[in-house]
């Protein structure tokens, strides 16, 4: 029997619930799963490394047989799929029905850094370096960001990666992009999405933060300690500076990070967006996926 | 006597040599091994280590953590960045505030700038002076006094 998981329309952080709920039910099947995303329409970045989280999860799962992925039928998604480089990490975790185009991920575009693999640190310094090539333009000409904050967008960026290489016990993904956001802002953006399906910030923080919680302790409270807190499952005292040098760029500049892992997602919310900063009791959705929003500098808020 | 370090030479001695970037705790560690090793060499554990940072890409404030305040809190050393651009100082300096540390910038001119916790730079340019490593400039900011 397959069971089948829809992948939203629009799929980004705002529908990824929706996309958790129905694969936690589905992974509760024990049945192979059939991820749709044949009526998509656009995905986000974090939509495109949520999708391969959750293509890892059900593989593994499933023991070790591949879940069925129906490719976006729309020309335009399935080419920005393809140039986003879903596909060539996609092809290793799902059987993929659909004709996916031949098209080598962009090279230059307004995909600043494909979907790209992050299992080892050489990933973390090969993401680094193709950010700096790729996008130290963009991010000055376009966001209008002074050149001194291209350097702090690499640094957030090895930050959230090194995460994964850390903490998560396994390998994830990240994707960077570039685009007007008119939903929220009227302006340009650059999103950052990285996710992994790991351990999560709960299994990680359990040795040394639970007590400290007692009964408080849960998703929500570890997601609390490690971003807000600065708190680091290793005692050396200088660990925890990531999260911590990561909020305080985006404070700089005005953007915004969300976390989720398990059942819970933590922001920190800028005034031109209107997300809530903490919510639980969330479907839950292996490892942690954060999503980090930098938007063109200068221009009046909506 | 000044120890002088080239960051950018123990990066390229890393499993991450190819790239320009100090990037990563575990990175930062095996740099921060190269350089401890250098330091053992020298006889005086007081003297004053001149790191350079040319050519360095990014730094992460992992790596700013593993290097620079590690060096610092675990050994009694005057440390001079040197090679500095404003983007390392962006992770630098919160690291070393953060830790209540402090470490010295020269600049291209030979001017000294102090970095991190105020409390600890005041004291970081009091001893130095005390111990006549480094001196007022008659343009009113301070050098070191050796080579």
């Amino acid at each position: 029997m397959t069971r089948l998981v829809e992948v939203p329309a629009q799929f980004d952080d705002r529908s990824f619930d929706q996309f958790a709920g129905a694969c936690a039910e589905a992974l509760q099947s024990g049945e192979r799963l059939l991820f749709d995303a044949h009526a998509a329409e656009w995905a986000s970045p974090y939509g495109l490394v949520g999708l391969l989280v959750a293509g890892q999860a059900a593989r593994g799962a499933g023991g070790g047989e591949r879940p069925l992925l129906t490719a976006p039928t729309h020309g335009d998604v399935l080419s920005y799929w393809t140039r986003a480089g879903f596909f060539r990490e996609a092809a290793e975790l799902f059987e993929i029905h659909g004709k996916v185009p031949k098209v080598k991920p962009a090279e230059e575009s307004d995909v600043l850094l494909p979907v790209t693999a992050v299992r080892a640190v050489e990933d973390v310094h090969a993401v680094v370096s193709n950010i700096q090539q790729r996008a130290s333009a963009i991010l000055a000409s376009e966001l209008r960001l002074d050149p001194k904050a291209t350097m702090g967008f690499a640094m957030a960026l090895s930050e959230a990666c090194q995460n994964i290489v850390e903490h998560a016990g396994t390998g994830g993904w990240v994707a960077v992009q570039a685009y007007h956001w008119r939903r929220k802002l009227a302006r340009r953006v650059v999103v950052i999405a990285v996710a992994d399906a790991g351990v999560g910030f709960r299994h990680s923080l359990e040795p040394t933060q639970s007590k400290r919680f007692g009964e408080r302790w849960g998703d929500a409270a570890a997601l609390e300690a490690a971003l807000i807190q600065g708190v680091s499952r290793f005692r050396d005292p200088g660990r925890g500076q990531g999260l911590a040098g990561i909020r305080r760029y985006l404070v700089r500049w005005d953007g915004k990070i969300a976390i989720r892992s398990g059942t819970a997602r933590i922001a920190i919310v800028p005034p031109w967006d209107d997300d809530v900063p903490l919510k639980d009791g969330l479907p839950a959705f292996p490892g942690a996926q954060v999503l980090i929003i930098i938007p063109e500098q200068g221009s009046s808020h909506r | 006597m000044i120890q002088h370090i080239d960051v950018h030479a123990a990066l390229q001695e890393s499993g991450s040599g190819v790239f320009a970037d100090l990037v990563t705790r575990p990175t930062g560690r095996f740099v921060r091994a190269y350089i401890e090793r250098a330091l053992a060499s020298v006889p005086d554990a007081l003297a004053v280590t001149r790191i350079d940072f040319t050519g360095v890409g990014c730094i992460d404030y992992s790596c700013a953590d593993e290097i620079v305040a590690k060096l610092l809190r675990d050994r009694p050393a005057v440390l001079v960045l040197t090679g500095i651009s404003d983007g390392h100082l962006e992770a630098i300096e919160p690291v070393l505030a953060g830790h209540g540390l402090a470490a010295l910038i020269e600049r291209r001119d030979g001017t000294l700038d102090v970095l991190g916790a105020a409390e600890a730079a005041a004291a970081l340019l009091d001893e130095l002076i005390a111990r006549r490593l480094a001196a007022r400039t008659p343009g009113g900011t301070f050098a070191l006094t050796l080579a």
